[in-house]
């Protein structure tokens, strides 16, 4: 359970970058277990070790969350499980924007630049927002943008693809678009193996829609609690394996009051 | 949102007192006959939009606000006119607040009422958010900083139409000043008319300024850049442009009229909503500035065809409920949900729109009329005091409606 299958986007020719996951991943089974064996914080039921358990340089120790609502409808559940890793957080991803391509990019680079300076992430993790429309090289120059501004502020860049979603008439006209972001993303993390990691979460959602596993609302684009409390679990196992950090077991977190956030209420959920 | 339309038919009937009357000339009801239809026109393309049936019937709404500028501002005019260029602001919001505000604070009550009762716990958890906001008339900026976008988060919000009364309040609150600066000396008029125009273009400039494309509610429920509209309107009721029509003659506006009626009309049903190419790019203001000389030519030549259309009972009974109808359509709308109802469709249409029309049509028999025509303790220091007792009883009771516990029980951690 410490360590599971990696949904990190293997990347041709990254073999350092492999090489040094597999070490990290040992390093922190290691350290958990140790943790466990001295009767540190470590849980018993043999769960990841909850934040006490982390390494001194482990990260994220603050988290910045991007993206559009989809991000926001999963920032509750997020920052519930990174709180109880007792990882800071803060969210600006935004309903109806949150992109850093085409139009809809200023708002995000003025917020962007805010936070980096005032809440001093050592992680920025940015979901492909249903806006990040343009041409390949114009999500790429997005993307490339973010990815040294994120490193100026010297902190490390994540970029996760959007969850499948509806396509209805507002996003069909640039589903070409839609489809070609995470191909530019992937060529940006390429580029900056050191800094910057595309998060494959279609490991979690699937592909489909509509399938189940995708666990979309009603309106077929974002998710409830259940998928949301889905995905911070799955972020955090992430971050457990590229940067030791230590998720706090879900009884901890995933039913708390978050689950009464009002981005619930507005999307229909119970 | 029918408020001026009313209030200016009101003015003109007799057994109104003298401090309501209208300099206009007597016997005129015919002339406002058509803009009574055209706001049961309006009102029941925001019907069809709401329940499904028709994309371009958001635009009822701008033609509302093209509406209440225009009758808002002639009846100002008039006013000064009559007073020898002064107006009495408190008197005229006064007269305001009793036409618009029992009605709404009835449908705010009963709203909460309805929610709590019947109604899911997020229908009720956001009444309760919006009310306070509602009640201010500052729905509109609310729903702007919560960033609670019209065209997807509606669904949710009970009073989430009522952005646009927020809009026209401001307006009568804001509007009134600027005239009893400008209207007084020679060439009042011009000068209101040079004010509307200026105020218009420059709300125009903003719309096209702040749109952003992934969340138009900034400048769709913005005061400031839905002013256009209203200030169109109320550059047609000046003198300028009246002398401009009377020139014209009474055949180019029927012909002109009927041309704008026509053009309207096939905007409304070619405009499926905020996707549409250049809506706040200066679409929205051709179709307001359309909307405002139509108006203009309904008045001059009431009796011209397309006047005589819009003046059928059927349409100018609808626009005399028209503003109680666009209070209570939508929290109706959402509680009679297809879930609910069983059925969908044109059957569910038709029972949202019979619910709709009696709570609306009770509305005016109970709380509209007889406040604004026959309760003598609806008026002066008494009136106000009832206001304020009124808005008071509507936050007790807003304050003993148990918030809902929403999201309990969502989240199955075995399948995390």
């Amino acid at each position: 359970m410490h360590i599971t299958t990696t949904p990190l986007l293997r990347l041709p020719g990254s073999v350092h970058r492999i090489a040094g996951l597999a070490l990290a991943a040992a390093a922190a089974t290691l350290s958990l277990t140790a943790c466990q064996g001295t009767g540190g914080d470590g849980k018993a039921d043999g769960g990841p070790a909850p934040s006490g358990g982390t390494k001194q340089d482990a990260k994220p120790r603050r988290l910045l969350w991007m993206g559009d609502s989809i991000a926001e409808a999963e920032a509750p559940a997020l920052e519930a499980a990174m709180k109880a890793g007792r990882a800071e957080f803060r969210s600006m991803a935004a309903a109806g924007g949150g992109g850093v391509t085409g139009p809809i990019a200023q708002p995000t680079w003025k917020a962007l630049a805010k936070e980096l300076r005032t809440f001093k992430p050592d992680v920025v993790a940015y979901q492909i927002t249903t806006y990040d429309w343009g041409t390949p090289a114009e999500q790429r120059a997005g993307y490339e943008r973010l990815a040294r501004t994120v490193k100026a502020a010297n902190a490390e860049l994540l970029i996760l693809p959007s969850p499948p979603f509806k396509m209805d008439d507002f996003y069909k006209p640039h589903a070409n678009e839609i489809r070609t972001a995470p191909k530019a993303a992937v060529q940006v993390a390429r580029r900056h193996p050191e800094t910057v990691h595309f998060l494959n979460s279609s490991a979690l959602w699937g592909t489909d829609r509509a399938a189940p596993k995708a666990q979309r609302s009603k309106d077929g684009i974002h998710s409830c609690q259940q998928g949301s409390a889905a995905f911070a679990k799955w972020f955090g196992d992430r971050q457990h394996e590229l940067y030791s950090f230590a998720p706090a077991p879900p009884e901890r977190w995933a039913t708390g009051p978050w689950t009464g956030s009002k981005v619930y209420s507005r999307l229909g959920c119970k | 949102m029918e408020p001026h339309a009313s209030a200016h038919l009101a003015s003109r009937r007799p057994a109104r007192p003298a401090h309501h009357a209208s300099p206009a000339p007597p016997g005129d009801r015919r002339r406002v006959a058509p803009l009574e239809g055209l706001r049961g026109l309006a009102i029941l393309g925001v019907l069809l939009f709401h329940t499904g049936h028709f994309g371009g019937g958001f635009l009822g709404v701008d033609l509302f606000f093209v509406l209440s500028g225009f009758l808002i501002t002639g009846l100002l005019l008039d006013e000064t006119r009559a007073r020898g260029g002064r107006l009495d602001l408190v008197a005229f919001w006064g007269r305001r607040a009793r036409r618009l505000l029992p009605a709404l604070a009835v449908t705010i009550a009963g709203t909460l009422l309805l929610c709590w009762a019947s109604g899911p716990p997020a229908l009720l958890r956001f009444a309760l958010d919006d009310a306070p906001w509602v009640a201010a008339n500052l729905a509109n900026w609310h729903f702007v900083a919560e960033r609670v976008g019209y065209w997807d988060a509606a669904d949710t919000r009970g009073f989430a139409h009522l952005w646009s009364i927020a809009v026209e309040e401001q307006f009568y609150l804001l509007w009134p000043l600027v005239l009893a600066l400008v209207a007084r000396g020679p060439r009042a008029h011009r000068r209101v008319a040079a004010v509307a125009a200026a105020g218009a273009a420059l709300s125009l400039v903003l719309m096209i300024v702040l749109a952003d494309p992934a969340d138009t509610t900034r400048v769709y429920e913005g005061t400031d850049t839905r002013a256009f509209s209203l200030l169109l309107g109320a550059l047609m009721a000046t003198a300028p442009v009246s002398r401009l029509l009377a020139r014209a003659g009474r055949p180019a506006c029927a012909w002109t009229g009927l041309a704008l009626a026509c053009g309207i009309g096939t905007y409304w049903a070619a405009v499926g909503g905020q996707d549409s190419p250049m809506l706040f790019r200066g679409g929205l203001f051709l179709h307001a500035l359309a909307c405002a000389v139509l108006i203009a030519c309904a008045a001059h030549a009431p009796n011209a065809p397309f006047g005589r259309v819009l003046a059928v009972r059927p349409l100018r009974w609808l626009g005399q409920i028209s503003y109680s109808l666009y209070l209570w359509h939508w929290p109706l709308t959402l509680l009679l949900s297809e879930e609910r109802l069983g059925i969908a469709g044109w059957s569910r249409t038709a029972v949202v729109v019979a619910a709709s029309v009696a709570a609306a049509w009770l509305s005016k028999v109970l709380v509209e009329d007889p406040i604004r025509f026959r309760a003598r303790w609806a008026r002066g220091r008494t009136g106000a005091l009832v206001l304020l007792a009124a808005f008071a009883a509507l936050a007790v009771l807003w304050a003993l409606i148990p918030r809902p516990q929403t999201g309990a029980g969502t989240v199955d951690l075995t399948r995390l």
